[in-house]
């Protein structure tokens, strides 16, 4: 990256887990079956930047690396390899107060509301517990600031008292939403932030995540398979498959002329509401297993234009135009 | 069709569940029509009745649910009327449902192709090897990656996702007559949902299997659907076919529910939002259940709408259906 740092910069991160046999799998194996230790490559090398003040969404396919590569950047997660620059500095390296900053500048929203809240917790405890440890906030101070925050995502703050399990689903993404802001977080990564709630609730969430990044000067990671959702709020979007990068541009040019092959089967398949009765098609060629990839370029085995060169090597996600990333051999000497 | 009988028409269906706090109505007078080969898409936020209203048709509400009213007829039999047996042979066989939850279909200690040719054996004539090679091919046919090796399999090898596929493989192995899927799509990826419903809509085409899709992705039911059954609170409150439904909504639930659909045109700009949250169906106040988050309410509302035809092949439970030119 040139011109001044990113908010947030990975290099060639890497994460891999390794598959121990669990109970079941050696009960199966007892009846029979042949499971075996795994290694999964979860993220393999992703080198992305998230700008100050932007949306960037991820998209891609279930088990493609999106919630691995979301929780490294939020620092819940340690990378097995790569590097992650917050404002140019290798987070890696920072320790003490330094480290505390970061760990409070980057927060996280997940999928779940409920798994994520202490259901034997009182959502000003929830809201009020972080400022307070971190001294964002005074013991005086507190219960104001809990009502502000909680105001501030559209909660009453009369029911501050109560339980996570006394609130709607959309109420208690609120109260995730509320926790994380309570410290003052420049940087969310929304993992599936609203795949949860009904499509009307959806509506109130996502109007919210606008307001509060105008309000507050948010920038937002915004991880979801629903590409209509992402092409709504994002203004630039990255697109991985099989734990890669395959695309990375401003979302009406990604939208509008999808470079790599793959983008351009998943936008094919995007269900909209104005395409009505349409001939589904049948998906090309084998759908891989995220345990055992194919070797060179991961989609060459469902891809209409691959050649040779496409089993052998691993194309490079390269800067085709200004601002405008693609990883395709077609780009680059071709498949040939 | 031809003899105009509907391979499905429930009539006036009521499910509740009598529990110590009260009755919920979880399906309180639902009736709707599915005919040969034709795709109803049945849509509704999360405890609307959906799913209970699928159970309901193929016998599976658990207590304390019970139907306490209304028809059930599959190619013009009151299902009501079948004893506990004869609806278990109807169902894998002619009638099929694919939950939301794929494990209510798969049984966990028990290899796939074990399952798919017990599935095959015991409601056909074939030898083994018929029904294997019948099961490789719906595998196949879904999306399974490798489907020779995959059926030796147990579920848990499987990915939630996989397991899915499975469960709807097994829906479409014996061609049924009816298929209720629940949501059968929501976990899975769009190139692996439109491998899906690639299956789907070719079974209807080619054997005329009347289908059922429960969902609340609109999107997919636009893309899908003949027709469209909008729930809430228990009830039909808007059905029409897709095209009028979608383009011309007339209930304010519906009109809100489409403007609140990111699209690719909504980009920066705020979604229409429908305040509050779903009713509680125990103890629904009398009136309108959409009431309080409805912008066209009004006195009248406090009495209870009925369902009633709109337009030419429209039917609305609403006071103030969205009727005015351009609306
Ligand atoms: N803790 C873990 N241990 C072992 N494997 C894991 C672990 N977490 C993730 N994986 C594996 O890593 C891969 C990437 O998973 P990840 O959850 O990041 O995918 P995702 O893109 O978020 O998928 P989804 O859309 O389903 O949430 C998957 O194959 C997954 O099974
Ligand atoms: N065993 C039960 N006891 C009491 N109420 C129940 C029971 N099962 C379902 N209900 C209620 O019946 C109503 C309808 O539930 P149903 O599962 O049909 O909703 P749905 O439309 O399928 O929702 P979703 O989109 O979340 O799947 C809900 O209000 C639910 O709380
Ligand atoms: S590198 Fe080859 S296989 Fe991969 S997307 Fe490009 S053309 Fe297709
Ligand atoms: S009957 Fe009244 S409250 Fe109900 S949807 Fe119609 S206008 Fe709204
Ligand atoms: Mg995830
Ligand atoms: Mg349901």
């Amino acid at each position: 990256m040139s011109g001044p740092a990113a908010m947030i910069e990975t290099r060639d991160l890497v994460k891999r887990f390794v598959k121990t046999l669990d109970l079941a799998g050696r009960i199966a194996n007892r009846l029979g079956a042949d499971v075996r230790e795994e290694v999964v490559h979860a993220v393999d090398g992703v080198s992305i930047h998230v700008k100050h003040g932007e949306v960037l969404g991820l998209v891609g396919e279930s088990g493609c690396g999106k919630s691995t590569l979301g929780r490294m950047i939020a620092g819940i997660l340690p990378p097995t390899e790569g590097t992650i620059l917050h404002e140019g500095r290798d987070v890696a390296g920072l320790e003490g107060p330094a480290a505390r900053e970061i760990a409070l500048k980057v927060q996280m929203i997940f999928q779940d509301p409920f798994a994520s809240l202490n259901p034997r917790m009182r959502v000003e405890d929830i809201v009020g517990e972080a400022p307070r440890a971190h001294g964002v906030v005074d013991a005086a101070g507190q219960a104001d600031y809990v009502d502000g925050v909680l105001l501030r995502v559209g909660l009453d703050p009369a029911f501050k008292r109560r339980y996570p399990h006394q609130f709607s689903g959309g109420q208690r993404q609120r109260i995730g939403i509320a926790r994380a802001l309570a410290v003052k977080p420049e940087f969310l990564v929304c993992d599936e932030a609203i795949a949860a709630l009904d499509v009307s609730i959806q509506a109130q969430v996502l109007n919210l995540f606008m307001d509060l990044r105008e309000d507050l000067d948010l920038t937002y990671l915004f991880i979801s398979h629903d590409l209509s959702v992402v092409e709504h709020i994002s203004d630039r979007v990255v697109i991985m498959y099989l734990g890669r990068v395959v695309e990375m541009s401003a979302t009406e040019t990604l939208f509008e002329a999808p470079n790599h092959p793959y983008t351009r089967a998943l936008l094919a398949e995007v269900p909209r509401l104005d395409i009505r009765r349409r001939d589904y098609e049948p998906v090309r060629g084998e759908i891989p297993s995220p345990l055992n990839p194919p070797p060179g370029c991961h989609f060459h085995p469902r891809c209409p234009l691959a050649g040779p060169r496409c089993r052998a090597e691993v194309p490079r996600l390269a800067e085709i135009e200004p601002d405008r990333w693609s990883a395709c051999h077609l780009n680059d000497g071709g498949v040939g | 069709m031809s003899d105009g009988v509907p391979t499905l028409s429930v009539r006036d269906l009521r499910t509740h569940f009598l529990t110590k706090a009260g009755a919920v109505k979880a399906v309180d007078g639902v009736s709707f029509d599915v005919a040969k080969g034709r795709i109803l898409g049945l849509v509704g936020e999360s405890g609307s009745g959906k799913s209970v209203t699928g159970f309901s048709i193929i016998g599976l509400v658990d207590p304390p649910g019970r139907v306490v009213g209304g028809e059930i007829r599959y190619n013009g039999a009151n299902l009501l009327d079948l004893d506990d047996e004869a609806m278990r042979d109807l169902r894998g066989n002619r009638v099929a449902m694919i939950f939301q939850d794929p494990m209510m279909t798969l049984n966990p200690v028990l290899r796939i192709d074990t399952q798919m040719v017990e599935t095959v054996l015991a409601h056909h004539e074939v030898d083994k090897a018929t029904a294997l090679a019948r099961a490789r091919d719906a595998l196949g046919r879904v999306g399974i990656p490798s489907p020779e090796e995959r059926l030796h399999a147990y579920p848990h090898q499987f990915s939630g996702g996989m397991r899915q596929r499975v469960a709807i493989a097994i829906a479409l192995l014996n061609e049924p007559d009816l298929i209720i899927a629940d949501e059968p799509t929501t976990a899975l990826d769009v190139t692996i949902q439109g491998q899906i419903l690639f299956e789907a809509q070719k079974l209807c085409r080619e054997t005329g299997t009347a289908m059922i899709w429960i969902t609340h992705d609109l999107a997919v039911v636009a893309g899908l659907a003949d027709e469209i059954c909008v729930m809430y609170a228990g009830r039909i409150v808007e059905k029409g076919t897709v095209d009028e439904v979608l383009d011309r909504p007339i209930h304010p639930y519906t009109h809100g529910l489409i403007g609140s659909v990111p699209s690719h045109n909504s980009r920066g700009r705020r979604l229409t939002q429908i305040p509050g949250m779903t009713p509680s169906l125990l103890n629904l106040p009398p009136g309108c259940a959409f009431r309080e988050r409805c912008p066209r309410a009004d006195e009248a509302c406090l009495a209870e709408p009925e369902i009633a035809e709109a337009a030419a092949g429209r039917e609305v439970r609403c006071f103030h259906p969205h009727l005015e030119a351009g609306a």
